[in-house]
């Protein structure tokens, strides 16, 4: 389970969460949508402290963080009880796609290398890659690329998994095999956080959306009810805009 | 008739330069590998903006980057007994060492290793900062200390992006080492000088040392190449 309070970020003087409050649960699939700078990847990002929340609480799993007074431990904690899957899949180019994954568990989790490849290689398996497991990432294409990223993510057995816009960098045909695979990921009941522009698969496959712009949540409920009946005027308009678009 | 040159002299000279290879090769390798360390060091605390420590390593490397290798091995030379000698006798450190016992290949290394550290941390600084910071993020992201995130994610990647410079100014050290006879350091080039007053055969000695140096950079040349075609392997693409 996710929780944060009361969740602020000031960048300079430029606020970009303006108090978020928001709960996910166990197995939940959350959806965030909004336009381009209505700090949605912000959120995402301060979850896992890549970015310092100015003020407020992230709890995850239990464990409690306060962003006034954060200690390198705590953070830490957050991190390994997070996963996190990049725009730019962010693979580590000097390594295999083996050692990609594997390399948090044997420097992180401590693991010895043996268990660690095995572990490396089941994930690789569920994300489809275990023929490419010695290839290096300049080798693969970018829907590969952003299976290996998902599969590391996965590799340390967070409690939930961060997407930020998986396939905004993706070649549109590659699309398909990444949303395939994390829709895999989410029929095994881990708890998701996707920030995405892909509204059909939104609709899809969450179990809540989330609609966010200048940073506050503006409306949040079923995918159902965000997609067919949205509340809020402004949620309307971005949704028919973008289905149009 | 004059001859030109006294080619047997100079045939003869080879192996007696040739065994004082191992002091010019030790001087130049092992600076090198001091000088990575001083490097790495100075190019994280300009990185990471270290307090006071960012400045002392500005003002270093404009020092060394401002005043000539042959004064900075003179420094070392003169220098580095001296303060031993003071912390000595006004501190009481340093009991065990014995100034007067110390070998010129000693200074000969420090001075390199102090010259080539300066340079070689503003080129380990910008192919550390080469590195996408998205590698970065992700290292963080999946818990891994800065320390873990350098050594297993980014040194290894921007030492690659980093071997052409270093090879550079590796050889330009070897090169440099000449320098070292002028403290007593017989290396390649203090042997040759030795050869050549005792047969006055200036001509030929010099010409058969920089047939050494000559010989030794292209096989370093080569050798870097090979180092470089291996490192970089990871960033071939699709074939």
């Amino acid at each position: 389970m996710i929780k944060l309070e009361k969740l602020h970020k000031y960048y300079d003087r430029q606020h970009v969460l303006k108090g978020i409050d928001l709960t996910v649960e166990k197995g939940e699939v959350v959806a965030v949508l909004g336009p381009s700078g209505s700090g949605k990847s912000t959120l995402l990002r301060c979850i896992n402290f890549l970015e310092d929340p100015t003020s407020g609480i992230v709890e995850i799993g239990g464990k409690r963080v306060d962003a006034a007074t954060a200690k390198k431990k705590e953070i830490f904690a957050l991190r390994t009880a997070t996963g996190m899957v990049f725009q730019q899949y962010n693979l580590f180019k000097n390594l295999t796609v083996l050692q990609n994954v594997s390399v948090g568990l044997t420097s992180v989790k401590r693991m010895k290398k043996d268990a660690a490849d095995q572990k490396g290689i089941e994930m690789l398996e569920q994300v489809g890659l275990s023929n490419k497991l010695n290839h290096y990432p300049a080798q693969l294409s970018g829907g590969q690329q952003q299976r290996v990223g998902i599969a590391r993510a996965l590799a340390l057995d967070p409690e939930v998994l961060l997407f930020d816009e998986p396939t905004s960098s993706l070649d549109p045909e590659l699309v398909d095999e990444v949303l395939a695979t994390i829709r895999r990921v989410a029929d095994t009941g881990k708890t998701m956080f996707i920030v995405t522009h892909e509204l059909s698969f939104a609709r899809e496959i969450s179990d809540r959306v989330i609609f966010m712009e200048d940073g506050v949540i503006i409306e949040q409920g079923t995918a159902e009810q965000i997609f067919t009946e949205p509340a809020v005027e402004r949620t309307r308009q971005f949704l028919g805009k973008a289905v149009q678009g | 008739m004059e001859n030109l040159l006294d080619v047997n002299f100079l045939i003869e000279s080879f192996p007696a330069i040739l065994s004082r290879l191992p002091v010019t090769i030790g001087i130049a390798v092992g600076s090198l590998l001091l000088s990575l360390i001083i490097g790495v060091a100075a190019a994280l605390i300009k990185i990471y903006k270290v307090p006071v420590l960012s400045v002392i390593t500005s003002i270093y490397i404009s020092f060394i980057r401002g005043t000539p290798l042959l004064v900075q091995i003179y420094l070392v030379f003169y220098g580095i007994p001296k303060i031993i000698y003071f912390l000595q006798s006004e501190y009481g450190w340093l009991q065990s060492a014995d100034v007067n016992s110390i070998a010129p290949e000693f200074y000969a290394l420090m001075a390199f290793s102090i010259n080539l550290g300066a340079y070689l941390s503003e080129t380990i600084r910008s192919a550390i900062e080469s590195v996408d910071r998205g590698q970065f993020e992700a290292a963080k992201a999946i818990g891994m200390t800065p320390v873990q995130m350098m050594l297993k994610i980014v040194f290894p990647q921007a030492l690659t992006v980093a071997i052409p410079n270093l090879g550079n100014m590796f050889i330009s050290t070897i090169k440099d080492t000449s320098l070292v006879f002028i403290i007593g350091v017989i290396d390649i080039m203090g042997q040759a000088k030795i050869l050549g007053s005792r047969g006055l055969a200036f001509f030929e000695v010099y010409i058969a040392v920089s047939i050494v140096y000559w010989i030794l950079c292209i096989a370093v040349e080569r050798l870097l190449v090979k180092i470089e075609k291996r490192a970089r392997r990871y960033e071939r693409g699709i074939a």
